[in-house]
């Protein structure tokens, strides 16, 4: 299986408003796709698509279909909480809980039924590892999450959706609030991270797509313009609407 | 600034100030006097308080006898009443009750109160939300009187009913457990509305997070959603125990007052420091009456201790490094 995510004929309204058209795409496994675009072009909407948070906003609704290892994850009755478990999701804004280190990791395994504490250990400082974090907290794992910086809160939200062993990681922004250096590292992790976990980033940076990302998908008004491997879009774009946009004519 | 600690220089600055400056100064000690005028009648009631409460252990009361300070904290009897012409009077039990009956109180009202709070702010559709939270606010804006007939009309009705069902003779209801029903329901509301304010406010981002690592939402809820608002519940706790501490009118309606103590069953009748202070105070005179400042003295020190632990706790609480 080549494809771990198949989006076909996907049509997004929110009440009146269509914020996606017609949107085929198929996601390759173990790599970083980047989606791109202005804002308001609906790349964070079709993000949350794939691991079906739209459905908490009452007014949105949702045509076409979404495979997810080859089973429609907008079929009647589909475990949504198991979609959520193995397609996690790292926000635009670093958004760790109120707790310590150690229990904002071990929150997704907690959820899932696991009590036995070495276990719990084991998973948490491995995901910390995974996250590049833990070199910096191994001290202070019983500190609260909040006394982190916010490159390493980030990072902490990255090692919490690890602890839950997902297959596909989406990233909305997730260095928008960032500083330059600690933009750099979360990158780095992110190279690093694609070797194990899928990944698909919104990035209002074209040069961070252009560095980090294998294939890109240009959205432009919530339509798809181009899908292309990333050396491709940023050196010869097929369409002209997405030459305008790298080369900084709008957006 | 000059206006204010120097007033007789304050005239020849401000002449040379212009018009602005000269209504900012104004304002400034208009703050200032409100400020001093606010502040210094507490200190001036505390400071009556004090003077009248004192009289019992300083003078003879008029030939009964000056009232033991240790015997008045910690002894078991309150022998009151004109006809009694003692000085044994004690408030130990009655601090041991008026504690009691406020944490089992509590100990009801937080539960059903965080929960409503929880359903009214997160789980409720929109619409019954809103009637919810004006149903809490107008209970919580109840003149406590109100309670109180609720409490002798229909918790009685009810204590002396169940009592009877255990075989137990209650004083026509009188009970432990009717002050602690009637404080409960009176603590509902405020606990509720500060709870479910508190709740609402905890960021849509960490409830999103939980939701999107396949957390329920009723494990993000209570894991996440309760954790991040303990600060504000433990706000909801401690106003709800400086209500049920200081409500007097409610339960003296309900109470019975008991003259020795503490009780602990919950048919028993009861005391608290505030039903006790209300009870017979517009027909007494002499140490009967001087006595029921010094228990005023005595219900400011215990609600002050109350909340400085509960604030400690809360402090504590509200940090996660000492999980």
């Amino acid at each position: 299986m080549k494809n771990i995510l198949k989006i076909m004929n996907l049509n997004l309204y929110y009440d009146e408003f269509q914020a996606l058209k017609d949107i085929n795409i198929d996601i390759e496994n173990n790599k970083v796709t980047a989606l791109i675009g202005p804002s308001g072009c609906g790349k964070s909407t079709f993000l949350k698509c794939l691991n079906r948070m739209n459905d908490l906003i009452e007014i949105c609704s949702i045509f076409g279909e979404i495979e997810y290892k080859e089973e429609n994850i907008y079929k009647p009755n589909y475990d949504v909480i198991n979609l959520r478990t193995k397609v996690g999701m790292v926000f635009q804004k670093p958004n760790p809980f109120p707790m310590s280190i150690f229990d904002n990791v071990a929150y997704g395994p907690r959820c899932q039924g696991i009590k036995e504490k070495k276990r719990l250990e084991e998973i948490v400082i491995s995901s910390l590892k995974s996250a590049a974090l833990y070199e910096e907290v191994k001290d202070r794992m019983k500190k609260s999450a909040l006394s982190l910086s916010g490159g390493q809160q980030q990072r902490l939200c990255i090692a919490r959706a690890i602890a839950m062993e997902p297959e596909v990681i989406l990233m909305d922004e997730p260095t928008s609030s960032l500083d330059p250096i600690a933009t750099l590292r979360i990158e780095e992790l992110i190279n690093e991270l694609k070797k194990k976990y899928t990944i698909i980033i919104v990035t209002h940076s074209m040069q961070q797509a252009a560095r980090i990302s294998d294939n890109t998908a240009f959205f432009l008004m919530g339509e798809l313009i181009e899908f292309n491997k990333t050396d491709k879009i940023f050196t010869t774009p097929l369409q002209q609407k997405t030459e305008d946009y790298i080369t900084g004519r709008f957006g | 600034m000059n206006s204010i600690k120097h007033k007789g220089d304050s005239i020849i600055l401000t002449q040379k100030k212009n018009k602005k400056e000269i209504i900012d100064s104004v304002v400034r000690l208009l703050f200032l006097i409100t400020t001093i005028l606010s502040a210094s009648f507490i200190i001036l009631i505390i400071i009556f308080i004090s003077i009248k409460g004192i009289v019992p252990f300083v003078t003879d009361n008029n030939g009964i006898g000056r009232v033991d300070i240790i015997t008045f904290l910690t002894g078991r009897v309150w022998l009151t009443g004109t006809a009694f012409q003692s000085n044994l009077y004690s408030v130990g039990f009655i601090i041991i009750n008026t504690l009691y009956i406020a944490f089992l109180a509590l100990m009801i009202s937080m539960p059903i109160g965080v929960l409503t709070a929880l359903f009214i702010a997160k789980v409720a559709p929109k619409k019954i939300a809103e009637f919810l939270r004006t149903v809490v606010e107008l209970l919580a804006s109840i003149p406590s009187i109100v309670y109180g007939l609720f409490g002798s009309g229909v918790i009685l009705v009810f204590v002396y009913n169940l009592a009877e069902a255990f075989n137990i003779q209650s004083k026509g209801g009188n009970s432990v457990m009717a002050t602690v029903l009637v404080l409960a329901l009176m603590t509902l509301p405020t606990i509720t509305a500060i709870s479910e304010v508190s709740i609402r406010s905890v960021g849509k981002d960490i409830e999103l997070g939980s939701l999107a690592l396949g957390a329920t939402k009723t494990q993000t809820n209570f894991k996440v959603i309760l954790t991040s608002a303990k600060s504000g519940i433990f706000a909801s706790a401690i106003l709800g125990i400086g209500r049920a501490l200081g409500e007097a009118t409610a339960v003296s309606l309900v109470a019975g007052n008991a003259k020795s103590g503490p009780s602990l069953g919950i048919f028993d009748i009861t005391s608290t420091l505030t039903s006790t202070m209300l009870e017979g105070l517009k027909e007494t005179t002499g140490i009967d009456y001087d006595i029921r400042f010094s228990v005023g003295i005595i219900l400011m020190i215990v609600i002050l201790i109350t909340n400085l632990i509960l604030n400690f706790i809360k402090r504590k609480v509200g940090n996660v490094d000492v999980k």
